[in-house]
């Protein structure tokens, strides 16, 4: 029986182990434990080891190895190359939702100094109602208004960056569904190494939670996309073969993200494939219709 | 367990998470911790200073510097970095907190670490809740046993006192498809078939919706 301080062998003697903290951890890792088997350790066998004078020393040098332990963790975590987009996509989701809550009451405010603007016929983003309001009379209006316009531009900005290193870090599921939508499913699922562990199916559902919860509980409809939607070859799909183009991608999807977690790098034959088929799924039906 | 003014308390350093102090102890919020929720209802629940304590799912700490200002030396498991990293503060800070990054589903990675614990705390809020409980037991001191036990019969009944685990059943994040009683049931159902002794159960309420608190022995294999 292996433990951190020494093992156990056949007829019960404890053999002390010394080493740095990074030796005794290393020691234990390489050794597989057996929970059917296993016993942990007692308070007779730690003492009775002869290693640790007291439970204070027994404790405190414990602790020095799982301290390490736990810095090797947390830095591992931090380590993967997925790390940094994901905080880059959820920065500019939050960046989403602020300028939009910022320009509806900016155009609120402009509404009260400007009583005959209509939004009517000017759909669209804050980006054409802009222009104008930054020629109000109101200077704090206007002070705003450069303040929204410097998100924006901001917004734009990060927005290409999360496209490009989600081309480096996640290129083939980046090449199905463009870097965007793709670093946005990857931050969804948690990580590359959650996505690269989920089947199609919770894939495609990635982002109809609330859906797909009131399905299960009380049997609404099951929801055919969540961020996947987002893909032009989702929304421009015809409504018929929505749903099989979803699944189709969601699973091509699943299988890209695993390429991307395992080997990194563009699999040129997977790909054609893959978009083949996709845009079968897609075009096939049209010609039927 | 010291109590203050009805208020449970535990002593030790305080500035741990803004924790108000009362008379130098620092009070323990049954709202915030679940393991506190359940000593303010059930007054037979004790932490000792001679207890070690393999806690499952120490999220960033708070609860577990409480424990530790009572017991002899927590074990506190924690899986995710975020938490994880809280928990390494407060564990700096007290000696006894041994802090361990691990997955609470596969205790086979971090046993070799751990030592034979009088209370085995389980409050990772994962689907299989009360397996990963059963996957620890091993940890779990056996009831005294061998020649200095000549206690009375309540000893052999596994009563308080003995080794205990205690289970803190999330039951929303079982089965959202099942009801928080089906969850419940079928829960204590599973604990039953390892083994173990049933001692107490009860709902957190008003402290805590939906959770449940299980307090088991174990049994005489």
């Amino acid at each position: 029986m292996e433990y951190w301080c020494g093992s156990v062998d056949s007829e019960g003697v404890f053999r002390p182990r010394e080493g740095t903290p990074h030796e005794l951890l290393l020691a234990v890792q390489s050794t597989e434990t057996d929970m059917q088997a296993f016993s942990p350790l007692t308070e007779d066998l730690i003492m009775q080891s002869g290693v640790f004078p007291d439970r204070k020393e027994y404790i405190r040098r414990l602790r020095e190895v799982m301290f390490h332990h736990a810095a090797l963790v947390l830095a591992d975590a931090v380590s993967g190359r997925d790390a940094e987009l994901l905080q880059m996509v959820r920065t500019l989701d939050q960046m989403d939702e602020a300028i939009n809550l910022l320009s509806e009451r900016v155009i609120e405010w402009y509404l009260v100094t400007n009583p005959s603007f209509s939004q009517k016929g000017r759909k669209g983003s804050i980006k054409r109602v802009l222009p104008r309001i930054r020629r109000t009379r109101s200077r704090p209006l206007r002070g705003m208004a450069d303040q929204l316009e410097g998100l924006a531009a901001a917004r734009t900005a990060l927005a290409a960056d999360v496209s490009r290193l989600a081309g480096r870090v996640i290129p083939n599921t980046s090449e199905l569904v463009g870097g965007l939508v793709a670093a946005r499913i990857m931050a969804r699922a948690g990580g590359l190494r959650k996505l690269a562990s989920m089947p199609g199916s919770s894939v495609q559902v990635i982002g109809a939670e609330a859906a797909l919860f009131s399905h299960i509980r009380i049997g609404s409809p099951s929801p055919k996309h969540g961020i996947i939607f987002q893909h032009r070859r989702v929304h421009n799909a015809q409504k018929g073969v929505r749903g099989r183009v979803a699944r189709l991608l969601a699973a091509k999807i699943a299988i890209a993200a695993r390429i991307d977690f395992f080997r990194g790098e563009p699999d040129e034959a997977f790909l054609r494939d893959a978009n083949g088929r996709i845009d079968l799924a897609a075009g096939g039906s049209h010609d039927q219709n | 367990m010291i109590r203050i003014d009805g208020q449970l308390v535990s002593p030790g350093a305080g500035g741990v998470y803004n924790e108000r102090m009362v008379k130098g102890y620092r009070v323990w919020d049954p709202f915030r911790s679940k393991l506190a929720a359940l000593c303010m209802l059930d007054e037979t629940i004790d932490l000792t200073p001679s207890m070690r304590v393999l806690y499952l799912g120490a999220a960033n700490g708070t609860t577990v510097s409480h424990v530790a200002d009572y017991v002899e030396v927590v074990y506190a498991v924690e899986f995710a970095p975020r938490p994880l990293r809280d928990l390494l503060v407060v564990a700096e800070k007290r000696e006894n907190i041994v802090p361990i990054a691990g997955d609470a589903t596969r205790p086979d990675r971090y046993a070799p670490f751990l030592e034979e614990v009088d209370l085995l705390y389980q409050d990772v809020a994962q689907p299989d809740q009360a397996g990963i409980l059963i996957k620890h037991l091993p940890f779990l001191k056996r009831a005294t046993s061998g020649p200095d036990e000549v206690s009375g019969p309540e000893q052999v009944s596994g009563g308080a006192g003995g080794p205990t685990a205690i289970l803190m059943l999330k039951t929303r994040s079982v089965d959202i498809r099942m009801t928080p009683e089906e969850v419940f049931s079928g829960t204590v159902e599973r604990l039953r078939e390892a083994g173990l002794l049933i001692h107490k159960t009860c709902w957190l309420e008003p402290y805590h919706h939906d959770h449940a608190a299980i307090v088991c022995g174990i049994g005489d294999r």
